[in-house]
């Protein structure tokens, strides 16, 4: 979050990567595991930098060619350092060096997330309404005026559930434990079962949404009402325009500088339509656990 | 006050009389009601809930490492990894 409007927030930076460099984004908690090609790749990158423990976090910013060798990382915010590393790669950089393009072979199944046959992404983000002290803090003025991005899958068989007006309680659960939820200053906990004190979402013949949950962990929770239209086209889902809104307390173990005491989070719900790079991420809540995710 | 600050004023109104605060009596830790959502104030907010236009997103982003491996060979450029807790692109 920070980074993007941070880091990437710089025009020059982006112009040398979009010119010079191929950018990849991945999340290194896979990555740096991984028994693969790819895993082999990246944890041969990272073992040249500061991060080499692969049971640790290895986050940063990494530079390298196709052939392994290592450039240069940081880990800070600052564009002007990246700058710097960037401009003493490409010198470094032979192009007229020979690399081989690496085989994918067989993929780690451990770590393979990918959207189940049938099912639709709908986009889901975040933001934290008012209750924010005002600070001089740039990077927390960021996070508080941030909108987060997640994605939410709904699966074949729960479309055709909708289709019928009936919200299955999988996907029900699953927009209550990790859709509702306040992700708007880093990696959120996802809510437990358990967490969930109430739970009704239906739809009428006409497609309107309705709803109300209420999810309260030891230290953190959110009452919300949901309203929004659902329309089918035959069997295809046409329109997923929800929003829910409501009061939100505490924080979780990376997200916090929460507001005091209750304040007002609202979570918008749409579909996609695949023309952004992240509709292609799979969900936060399946990290680690995608059959959790897929029946929560 | 752009027209963005002026949508996200008019929800903040809404919110103001949709969302009235209860009684000390009722509620001893003074818990918000939660009051419907009417149309208008779903119409603003689904708007207004979109990740603005960012420079970032300019990047033409690869989510793989080995297909970014390929496309480096092929365009003799050096790679450039962004490697976070969470992906950067996703929920973080």
């Amino acid at each position: 979050m920070l980074d993007r409007e941070s880091t990437f927030a710089d025009e020059e930076l982006v112009t040398i990567l979009k010119k010079h460099f191929v950018s990849v984004a991945i999340d290194q908690w896979y990555t740096r595991s991984q028994k693969d090609a790819e895993g082999e790749f990246y944890q041969a990158i990272a073992r040249q930098g500061p991060r080499k423990d692969m049971n640790h976090t290895t986050q940063g910013l990494y530079v390298c060619d196709a052939a392994g060798n290592f450039y240069g990382y940081c880990n800070n915010r600052h564009a002007e350092t990246l700058k710097q590393i960037l401009r003493k790669a490409l010198k470094q950089f032979d192009a007229s060096a020979e690399a081989e393009a690496l085989s994918a072979g067989v993929a780690d199944s451990t770590y393979q997330r990918s959207l189940p046959e049938g099912a639709v992404v709908i986009g889901v983000n975040t933001k934290v309404l008012s209750g924010y002290e005002d600070t001089e803090d740039v990077f927390l003025k960021i996070f508080q005026r941030s909108v987060a991005r997640d994605n939410l899958w709904i699966l074949a068989k729960e479309l055709q559930q909708l289709k019928r007006g009936i919200v299955a309680e999988s996907l029900a659960k699953r927009i209550a434990r990790f859709h509702l939820i306040d992700n708007t200053r880093g990696e959120p906990n996802m809510w437990g079962d358990d967490d969930i004190r109430s739970m009704e979402i239906n739809v009428a013949d006409d497609g309107q949404l309705t709803g109300e949950v209420e999810i309260k962990s030891a230290d953190s929770g959110y009452r919300t009402r949901l309203r929004g239209t659902v329309k089918f086209d035959g069997d295809q889902l046409q329109q997923f325009d929800i929003v829910a809104r409501g009061w939100y307390f505490g924080h979780g173990t990376f997200t916090k500088n929460a507001p005091e005491g209750e304040f007002p989070v609202a979570v918008a719900f749409r579909m996609t339509d695949g023309s952004d790079m992240a509709d292609s991420v799979a969900p936060q809540g399946s990290k680690g656990w995608l059959e959790g995710y897929l029946k929560p | 006050m752009n027209r963005s600050k002026t949508i996200l004023f008019i929800v903040f109104v809404l919110l103001a009389t949709s969302l009235l605060p209860a009684s000390a009596d009722e509620h001893p830790q003074q818990r918000q009601v939660v009051g419907e959502i009417s149309g208008d104030e779903f119409l603003e907010l689904h708007k207004t809930l979109v990740p603005e236009k960012a420079l970032w997103k300019t990047v033409p982003w690869q989510t793989s490492l080995l297909k970014a491996q390929n496309m480096a060979v092929r365009d003799k450029k050096p790679i450039f990894i962004w490697s976070m807790d969470g992906h950067p692109l996703g929920c973080t």
